[in-house]
């Protein structure tokens, strides 16, 4: 057996077996607390301004190094250096060695505690978040001060990566040719490590509540990304199970790979787009190398993120442009700013909501806001010009608000004609059904807009009423309940008795167990990861829409998620046995707390 | 905004003060602050910051962050030492051109 089996949550797909290099650990729940004798006070000091100018001398030596392209990313090691000079952390943990007599870095968690205080105070989200920045600096000192040297520019041979978080400044130190796998105490399925893992094709979890306890530097670790498991120092056994199931799981990728330019066709001829979603321009290669017909879902809050000030019209339209050039003549669907909850942009930091899931977010954030909503407008309609552009709407709740916010497209467009500038007429206009409020009156929201979009993940949380990053509940979150089920059912059916297209655009689409049920459904477009691309349309290829109508008859009448997990492993066995050694783990929700 | 240099008297002794408005779009954010905090670590002069009632030391990024000061916002420099008319001077003129490198 094992040492330890923790899980987490799957952001990237894959089985990774190596040894385990810990970078940014949270020190503090091993770091000792100790006093020292007053005659060996200047002695501590010196030891802590020693560590200061360690982590200073290897700041500045990697800032040397940053390539030009990260230069954005470089201003963050410029203010970490500033931290690092900073009397207020430096100052104050001498000031704490004299007067306390604690050992340095106990003395140094003290100053930043008083800066934690400080900050908490700060209404403004941004600077907040600052906070985090002297935790990763102090972090670094605290690391070279309790002798455990574990930097990531030092890692010899190749590693799998443990840390607490991995802040976007991190990763500009990381080699990224000697990494295998990434896990994480902190962060959730759209955080920065799960991009990066991504787009490196490597396996990636976050969320691992146990990891520091449970993982030690140099422990040979299995990361399961399939299912969202780490094996630490596994058995003989397990250790070649799992080299078996890796070598299985690269031929099988590599396989489905070869075959991704296919159409994705049933055997009786039905075919389904295959689209992708994506947040960054530069993902557009991975969703052509990965056989997408289009991009389903671009999420336009990136450009928003991560800065001080507000994109301009032309640095938008540039970007948008860009996008839609290359990807044409396939399709590109623009989401308009879907901000609020758990993303945030400076500017508005005032927005301070006790329940930001249900308040001023996505497109009621965007009304409120008229003159940022109008920018974006114009630069999207831009970019219309320019290749096959359609656009959608998020967190619709009515049909008013459709009629607004095409109200407000109708103006960008008189604008956009009285100075001259080219634009699509013809823009095809969508909304995002997420809200049960929107599944209900489909029929009502089909007259006013050219298609449908399905985000399962917001309309499954606000369905059942979970919050799936919630461990107590996220048991709950299940995408095969009858209730979301029918929710979907009930939307495909009012949008093609409109005569309009629906497309979804959750992580369902990438489910390959519930993607038959969604054929079943006769939903017209698939918009996932470009990973899972590959994967999903080789399902599609290996069914028929008839055995697609059987199962998803079967799966209504089911009362409980288990009876229709079971049908659809059923399914599965019969039809894919190859996926299920890999996916298995999908289904393995159950109706009741384990 | 005033470009009056005041010499006032407190229990700390003498010092100048001036008067600034922070007019960067987004405030003092980690970029400004972060300048602010390296221009003033490179005068000898003891240099700092007063908004409404709270007085931080303008060497200390951490300190000018906590600030939270947005655009429009108020504040006043005070500095006391050999080179403190030119460490105000400098200042004064990194709010003006709103931190650009210039």
């Amino acid at each position: 057996m094992a040492d330890a089996i923790v899980s987490g949550i799957s952001v990237a797909t894959g089985i990774a077996i190596g040894k385990a290099y810990f970078v940014n650990r949270n020190h503090m729940a091993r770091l000792p607390r100790q006093t020292v004798a007053s005659d060996l006070v200047p002695e501590e000091i010196k030891h802590l301004h020693k560590a200061f100018a360690t982590v200073e001398a290897e700041l500045t030596a990697i800032r040397a190094q940053v390539p030009e392209e990260l230069k954005s990313h470089a201003s963050l090691i410029d203010t970490h250096l500033m931290m690092l000079k900073d009397p207020k952390l430096s100052g104050a943990a001498e000031g704490y060695i004299k007067s306390l007599g604690l050992n340095a870095a106990w003395a140094l968690e003290k100053a930043v505690s008083d800066q934690e205080r400080a900050f908490g105070a700060i209404k403004d989200p941004y600077i907040r978040e600052r906070m985090q920045d002297i935790r990763v600096v102090a972090d670094k000192v605290q690391t070279k001060l309790m002798g455990v040297d574990n930097d990531i520019t030092a890692i010899e041979g190749r590693a799998i990566i443990m840390a607490h978080d991995l802040t976007p400044a991190d990763t500009v130190e990381l080699q990224v040719n000697k990494i295998m796998a990434f896990a994480t105490v902190r962060g959730g399925k759209t955080s920065h490590t799960g991009i990066m893992a991504r787009s490196l094709a490597i396996p990636a979890l976050v969320g691992v509540d146990k990891l520091e306890d449970a993982v030690h530097d140099g422990d040979l670790v299995i990361i399961d990304g399939l299912s969202g498991k780490i094996i630490v120092n596994p058995s003989e056994t397990e250790l070649a199970d799992y080299t078996e199931r890796a070598a299985a799981f690269e031929s099988y990728t590599r396989k489905i790979k070869r075959q991704c330019n296919l159409p994705a066709e049933t055997f009786d001829g039905s075919r389904v787009q295959v689209l992708s979603n994506i947040e960054l321009v530069e993902e557009v290669a991975a969703v052509i190398d990965n056989g997408g017909e289009g991009v389903g879902l671009y999420r336009t809050e990136y450009a928003y993120l991560n800065r001080t000030d507000l994109p301009t019209e032309d640095e938008l339209t540039d970007k948008y442009i860009d996008l839609a050039a290359i990807m044409a003549p396939r399709k590109v669907v623009f989401r308009t700013l879907d901000l609020g909850s758990d993303k945030f942009i400076s500017t508005f930091g005032e927005l301070n909501e006790t329940n930001p899931a249900m308040g001023l977010r996505a497109i009621r954030f965007c009304l409120k806001n008229p003159q940022l909503f109008k920018v974006q407008l114009r630069a999207i309609l831009r970019a219309s010009a320019y290749g096959n552009v359609s656009m959608m709407f998020p967190m619709i709740s009515g049909v008013k608000e459709v009629r607004q916010a095409k109200a407000w497209l109708a103006q960008a467009k008189a604008e956009l004609r009285r100075e001259g500038l080219d634009y699509d007429p013809n823009m095809p206009i969508g909304t995002m059904i997420e809200l049960p409020a929107a599944v209900m009156i489909a029929e009502y929201l089909a007259h006013e807009v050219d298609f449908f979009s399905i985000g399962t993940n917001d309309l499954i949380q606000y369905s059942i009423g979970v919050d799936r990053t919630n461990h107590h509940v996220s048991y709950l979150y299940q995408p095969l309940h009858p209730a979301t089920l029918r929710a979907i059912k009930m939307v495909v059916d009012a949008a093609h008795q409109a005569g309009i297209e629906v497309s979804l655009c959750g992580e369902v689409a990438s489910d390959p167990f519930c993607v038959p049920i969604l054929l079943g459904m006769g939903i017209d477009s698939l918009s996932m990861t470009p990973q899972a691309i590959p994967g999903i349309k080789r399902i599609i290829r290996q069914t028929n829409m008839h055995d697609c109508r059987k199962l998803l008859k079967d799966v209504l009448q089911c009362r409980t998620v288990s009876r229709i997990n079971n049908l659809v492993m059923d399914n599965i066995f019969k039809h894919f046995p190859e996926e299920v050694s890999f996916f298995s783990s999908l289904l393995e929700n159950d109706e009741l707390p384990s | 905004m005033t470009e009056e240099t005041t010499t006032s008297t407190s229990a700390a002794g003498h010092y100048l003060s001036r008067q600034v408005i922070v007019a960067s779009e987004n405030g003092l954010h980690a970029r400004p602050a972060g300048r602010l905090a390296q221009e003033a670590q490179s005068f000898e002069a003891s240099i700092s910051i007063v908004s409404d009632e709270q007085v931080v030391d303008a060497k200390s990024i951490l300190d000018v962050l906590t600030l939270a000061a947005g655009p429009g916002h108020i504040l006043e420099l005070r500095a006391t030492g050999t080179d403190a008319e030119e460490a105000l001077n400098r200042l004064s003129e990194l709010f003006k051109n709103k931190f650009e490198e210039a």
